[in-house]
């Protein structure tokens, strides 16, 4: 199954992506992991010929060296999902786009490179109105690709929550865009 | 993530954030059930400790799966609240219920003698008293077909083919709507694949499961997953249907629910148009469509296609067709979830959430819908009057039959 761009993730920065780059003329996928409040812009991008798809989850990728081959997607045996470029908007802790364990954060689907404080009790700060620290944390990229050890991946791009820093969630979204088209 | 748990169906992961209830049609419409939150995992913890916390309003769970494709935490919502009505429910209808889940029973009898079965469906005295007895006189009951699908299937030659799959073709066609079956059969041959039935076919046991009767769910599915062993064992490629809800069960519930181990079978077992469109894609297979056909359709993707996350397959497919104007429906649900909308009691349930569903096809202008599903296809066509087909059949009805078939000669 072949598209131009496969989008992971259907919540603001995915769909946001996804209505951008139909509008371009790309054939886009989005994958949902169920988090997809966006009721509207969902269904204007599948009245745009979008693919929206639910129920299946990403489970990891297909590399070769840097470019990401395919994806692996739960149900979809056999086909997977290609594309020649991908975006990653899984968001941050709540829907699993990174995951925290007593030492460490992590991206699960593909080990993106992600910043983070390494001493766990600089992840608070005790006063629960105050920004929190944990909030930044995200993943690295550079010029909008993610990096795996340190290295850039060729058509893996990140938008939205996920990202390090503070993040705008649509206009990382259409940066990415821009970049791609 | 289940191995960082304890119990079964990742019971441990719910983090309580509602999403699931968000999309439960039933919560939608009915302030009575207390959603798949309170009535899954909240309510298990209690159950754990004391069965009777059990609480009744759990039969308004339509099995949608909706919740556990929201789930952002992988919990196995409908499953956890399924395993709960096969271990605490009670029925106050068993006889009724019982009657409407034996498919097999209710079908053979019906086909046996189709015309007056036929006919008393439309009386409306016959109606009085079936709704005396529980099920809904405002409901169509579905036709019976004169000849079942695979008394059918004996009078049709399938030798000279050197590739096969089985076909599981379920009650529906099998009972109602054998001419689904033969589409399929005719779409298969003509791309160069001969079909096979299963040598014992029987319910995939949805309707059992939906309805408490768990251990005749269980015999069946014991059944199924033998004879489909059997099929892949006898050289079948895959094993393929028309119905996603049928797919579904055999695929997940029969392990999740029941307790019959499918791990050997159950990735060849596959809706037809998952099939068709991995050929295509892997060069296999080619279809010509015809160039005269001209069609606006909107496509439905019911709770279990949307479970199975295989709607792209038959939405795909149908954009293959050059003169297919087609409309993608958003993800509702249709409200008759198998047997439960016939019931008396869930009758209005039913209608209500469909509802949203039939404005939605209706602002399309569409002249037919499109769906994987055969009580959707009741419902939808109760609701609209507009005709419901599944894929296969309009697959085939825009197939260029002589070049798809020379091309895979």
């Amino acid at each position: 199954m072949k598209y131009d761009v496969v989008i992971i993730g259907g919540g603001l920065a995915g769909v946001t992506a996804g209505i951008r780059l139909q509008k371009a003329g790309r054939k886009c996928c989005i994958v949902s992991g169920g988090l997809s409040l966006n009721e509207v812009p969902r269904q204007e991008f599948i009245a745009m010929g979008g693919t929206f798809l639910t129920g299946g989850r990403v489970l990891g990728g297909v590399w070769k060296g840097d470019v990401l081959e395919s994806l692996v997607v739960s149900n979809l045996e056999g086909t997977g999902l290609c594309a020649d470029n991908y975006i990653l908007a899984t968001g941050k802790f709540f829907s699993k786009g990174l995951v925290a364990t007593m030492d460490n954060i992590y991206e699960p689907l593909f080990g993106c490179d992600v910043d983070f404080e390494r001493d766990r009790s600089k992840w608070y700060d005790p006063d629960f109105f105050a920004p929190q620290p944990f909030e930044k944390f995200g993943v690295k990229t550079l010029d909008g690709r993610v990096l795996r050890d340190g290295v850039p991946m060729k058509n893996l791009y990140a938008a939205g929550e996920i990202l390090a820093g503070d993040v705008d969630i649509v206009n990382s979204a259409l940066d990415i865009c821009s970049r791609i088209i | 993530m289940q191995q960082d748990n304890i119990s079964k169906n990742n019971f441990e992961q719910c983090l309580k954030c509602d999403l699931c209830t968000t999309v439960c049609p039933m919560k939608s419409v009915n302030p009575d059930y207390p959603g798949p939150k309170q009535a899954g995992p909240d309510g298990e913890r209690y159950r754990i400790r004391d069965p009777r916390f059990y609480d009744l309003t759990l039969r308004f769970c339509l099995n949608c799966k909706r919740c556990e494709v929201a789930c952002p935490s992988g919990v196995e919502v409908g499953d956890i609240i399924q395993t709960a009505r096969i271990k605490y429910g009670r029925s106050a209808h068993a006889l009724r219920n019982s009657l409407i889940a034996n498919t097999d029973f209710v079908g053979s009898v019906a086909t046996s003698h189709p015309r007056a079965v036929n006919g008393l469906a439309d009386k409306p005295s016959f109606r009085s008293i079936l709704d005396a007895f529980g099920i809904d006189r405002r409901r169509h009951l579905p036709q019976y077909a004169s000849e079942r699908f695979s008394k059918q299937f004996n009078a049709l030659s399938q030798d000279g083919y050197a590739r096969f799959v089985t076909f599981y073709h379920g009650c529906y066609v099998e009972y109602n709507y054998p001419s689904l079956g033969a589409a399929l059969i005719e779409l298969l041959n003509v791309c160069g694949y001969g079909v096979r039935l299963l040598d014992r076919e029987k319910c995939c046991g949805a309707a059992f499961i939906n309805n408490g009767l768990s251990a005749r769910a269980r015999i069946n599915a014991k059944a199924n997953a033998a004879s489909i062993r059997k099929a892949l064992e006898n050289g079948s490629e895959d094993i393929v249907t028309t119905s996603a809800t049928c797919t579904l069960t055999i695929r997940n519930d029969y392990d999740h629910l029941l307790g019959v181990k499918t791990d050997d079978i159950r990735q060849h077992v596959m809706l037809a148009t998952k099939w068709l469109f991995g050929k295509i894609d892997s060069g296999e297979i080619r279809l010509a469509f015809r160039e005269d056909w001209k069609g606006h359709y909107a496509y439905h993707t019911s709770c279990h296609m949307q479970m199975l996350g295989w709607q792209i397959y038959s939405i795909d497919l149908l954009k293959m067709i050059p003169g297919m104007q087609l409309d993608v429906l958003d993800q509702e649900c249709c409200g008759i979830a198998g047997t439960f909308g016939y019931k008396k009691e869930n009758y209005e349930y039913s209608q209500k959430i469909g509802e949203k569903l039939f404005a939605d096809i209706a602002r399309t202008g569409a002249g037919t819908v499109v769906a994987d599903c055969e009580t959707c296809k009741w419902q939808i066509e109760n609701g609209t009057g507009i005709k419901v087909l599944n894929t296969i059949e309009v697959l085939l009805d825009a197939l260029d039959i002589q070049k798809t078939r020379e091309l895979n000669r």
